[in-house]
């Protein structure tokens, strides 16, 4: 699983739309530089006079305040009586920042800010588009703000399912199929969208222009599961939530950075494969994926940590193959469920080869896959990185971590 | 006057038989290229050693040949044989130049034959459950996949016998195709995001992953389409000179049209489950096999097409391979690359086919 590729998650689990030729991808790349090019030259003018900030009220609403440490996809500025969220857009230059203003709910609107969108706040009701803003939103314990999702199916929180049952939460239509009407007769104070190259704003003009404001989360660039984890801050900002997610952040901080430690001079670092072979191509977490950073912080070997590309790789099974016929472990196992080893022997014969399914080293995240088909991974997981770290390192060094339960990964026997 | 037709005759004969010399030396080489080139380089010495089944001082090395490269090379060479073979006798039924397996939405319809399995019937019939099955997974792929196309050859053939036009039944290709293709895209909506990932890298097309027992079943298929199409070689001639002469010649023309049927669908259909579909290689193939040998006649244009369309696939495969890299693309892309050019030739110079679609 990578971060830097057009992914459309849908619950629980990930769709790839991924251009089979990097050659593809780099064309599509200086294509949106070009664009952002013209983007740029465009909207400098409009930016400027934002520039002069002022002060609407004199009265300090928010007495505790956040701070990003390791997330490079958005920054927080505080005012009086409004937040200024910064979300970088990935794929172009640091000038492509879009612009939120946060302001208090029942306090006057800022001026200077005719082009950014305005979002009144603390929430009372949000609409989400992937299973990890659920996440974000149980990290906070705020369920009740959740009035709408992409798809009812993959959901793993029990208390969303509870909201769901009860009606209280309704189905808003996939990625590329938002049910704009339904979406504006409801009028949530937020609908929370996924970033990627193809939705890009333009996709929900109709929704701005109609007073819905819609956020642009693009988690999945980060480069560190700390970063990624860390977009709870965001959801913090928009539920004046601050005390309690500094609080919560700061203890899985801690617990995620003290098993790092752990695995840090430890001697003999297993070597792994990750992911499964599809047909002719077998995408590998890259050097700046946050997996690869949960490989390494796990204390195992990973052949693929030194590559940059601006995306996952592809490569062909034959180039996956000599290192995965010696390698020692062979973790996340499958894009769809696949609870044994038949299972994989019945993708391709050849995976019987290699050393780790010989030995049984085979491990997928997919025990935390409910009834509905929704996997807790992509949910609860996404804002749990030092559960995940912990479970990589009691399957790569049992030893450092006897008393530790596997949470989100299993053995495929 | 007569010695020198016969003369001209004999020379095209010796250049005929030179040519098929040619040929065979040609696929043969490509075939162990095709083996020595890929992301890991392996010396050619050790390749072909482990070819002829002795051990490799590297198991990593002996595992690729054998596991990973010779399978893909035998699957290219079947499905090379395979579609041209299904475009030649496409070419003739419909004395269409510009017929071929996926110019008639024929491999749409082998798409949706695929696609029913996988995707239509919710998420029981994905492949990956299909494969569980075993013996009645891959099967029930080709089986669907056959009928798929069956089908849509059936519809076409029913409206290009209404009306003998090239462009018509072009246009009732794209047609067709674009139905079928709809109708996927509807499954598609509907589908789990995982069953939708294995649908799409099935799109690309691909000649890797046919192992074991999926590419016995394909080698049987094919075989079996092939041996269908060497036998009607005769009636295909006779089909050239036009249906009527053909019932004069006392050639029962229904049943020469249900064999080729038979062959084509198996053909498109069981390469189509197997590899995803693989566009122009059986449109472009004949023209550059008529061109080559300068005759219509089946019984010598079948086992010659068969040649140059396993060359095209492995000559393909090798560049998809990239080598040196370790990336690879998608096969379809390869030969459409490599086909095109060669449909907007004998678009060019239609006089070229005057000769043989009189």
């Amino acid at each position: 699983m990578t971060t830097k590729e057009t992914t459309f998650r849908q619950g629980g689990r990930q769709v790839y739309f991924r251009h089979p030729l990097p050659l593809f991808r780099f064309f599509f790349g200086t294509w949106l530089v070009g664009l952002s090019g013209l983007l740029l030259s465009c909207s400098s003018a409009s930016t400027l006079t934002e520039q002069s900030e002022t002060a609407a009220t004199s009265k300090d609403y928010f007495a505790e305040k956040t701070a990003v440490r390791y997330a490079k996809g958005f920054r927080i500025k505080y005012f009086n009586n409004y937040k200024l969220v910064e979300i970088m857009n990935p794929f172009e230059q640091k000038a492509d920042t879009i612009r939120y203003v946060l302001v208090q709910r029942g306090t006057p609107h800022p001026d200077g800010y005719a082009k950014s969108q305005i979002i009144e706040i603390p929430l009372r009701s949000l609409v989400a588009m992937s299973s990890m803003h659920v996440g974000l939103v149980g990290f906070l314990e705020a369920e009740d703000i959740l009035v709408g999702l992409g798809n009812l199916k993959y959901v793993s929180s029990s208390k969303v399912i509870q909201r769901i049952e009860a009606k209280k939460v309704v189905e808003v239509g996939k990625d590329q199929t938002i049910d704009e009407e339904r979406l504006i007769t409801m009028h949530p104070d937020l609908l929370m969208a996924v970033g990627s190259p193809v939705s890009r704003m333009d996709r929900y003009r109709t929704l701005t222009d109609a007073g819905v404001p819609v956020l642009i989360n693009s988690e999945w660039v980060e480069t560190t599961p700390l970063g990624r984890a860390e977009w709870v801050k965001l959801m913090a900002a928009l539920l004046n939530q601050e005390k309690a997610v500094n609080q919560k952040f700061g203890a899985l901080e801690k617990e995620y950075n003290r098993l790092v430690k752990l695995t840090r001079n430890i001697a003999r670092k297993p070597t792994i494969i990750s992911g499964m072979n599809s047909k002719d191509a077998w995408f590998v977490p890259d050097g700046d994926s946050y997996m690869t950073r949960f490989f390494l912080d796990a204390g195992a070997t990973y052949p693929w940590s030194g590559t940059k590309t601006t995306g996952s790789l592809p490569l062909n099974f034959e180039a996956v193959y000599p290192i995965a016929l010696t390698a020692d472990c062979w973790l996340n196992v499958g894009i769809t469920n696949i609870n044994s080893k038949q299972d994989i022997l019945a993708k391709d014969a050849r995976y019987a080869d290699f050393k780790a399914f010989k030995t049984g080293q085979v491990y997928g995240y997919s025990k935390r896959v409910n009834a509905r088909g929704s996997n807790d991974f992509w949910e609860s997981g996404a804002v749990n990185p030092q559960l995940v770290l912990a479970d990589m390192i009691k399957i790569l060094h049992p030893d450092l971590l006897p008393k530790h339960e596997l949470v989100y990964y299993k053995q495929i026997l | 006057m007569d010695n020198s037709a016969t003369e001209i005759q004999h020379s095209w004969w010796l250049r005929r038989r030179l040519m098929i010399g040619v040929l065979v030396v040609l696929a043969v080489f490509f075939f162990l290229l095709d083996i020595a080139l890929g992301s890991v380089s392996i010396p050619l010495g050790e390749v072909t050693r482990i070819l002829f089944g002795q051990e490799s001082e590297q198991v990593a090395w002996l595992y690729i040949v054998q596991k990973i490269r010779l399978p893909k090379a035998i699957t290219a060479v079947l499905v090379g044989c395979g579609l041209s073979v299904s475009g030649l006798q496409m070419q003739t039924l419909f004395r269409n130049p510009l017929a071929g397996p996926s110019e008639l939405g024929i491999t749409a319809g082998a798409g949706l034959g695929v696609a029913a399995v996988m995707l239509g019937s919710g998420s029981s019939a994905s492949l990956y459950a299909i494969r569980q099955l075993g013996v009645s997974g891959s099967w029930l792929l080709v089986v669907m996949a056959s009928l798929g196309s069956a089908l849509v050859l059936l519809l076409v053939l029913l409206i290009a016998g209404r009306l003998r036009d090239n462009v018509v039944l072009l246009i009732v290709g794209v047609m067709v195709g674009t139905i079928t293709l709809s109708v996927v895209s509807i499954w598609q909506y509907f589908s789990q995001p995982e069953q939708l990932q294995e649908y799409l890298m099935w799109t690309f097309g691909s000649l890797g992953g046919v192992i074991g027992y999926h590419l016995s079943v394909l080698s049987g298929v094919v075989l079996v389409g092939l041996v269908l199409a060497f036998s009607s070689s005769k009636a295909l001639n006779v089909l050239l000179l036009g249906e009527n002469y053909a019932r004069s010649m006392g050639l029962t023309v229904g049943r020469t049209r249900l064999l080729i049927l038979a062959s084509t669908s198996l053909l498109t259909g069981s390469i189509t489950a197997f590899c995803g579909p693989i566009g122009f290689v059986g449109i472009a193939v004949p023209h550059i096999t008529r061109s080559l040998l300068n005759t219509s006649d089946h019984r010598v244009l079948i086992p010659t097409t068969c040649l140059v369309g396993t060359i095209l696939m492995l000559v393909c495969d090798s560049i998809a391979q990239l080598p040196g890299t370790q990336a690879v693309l998608p096969i379809n892309i390869v030969t459409s690359m490599l086909g095109a050019p060669v449909v907007i030739w004998i678009i060019v110079s239609r006089n070229n086919l005057r000769s043989s679609f009189s």
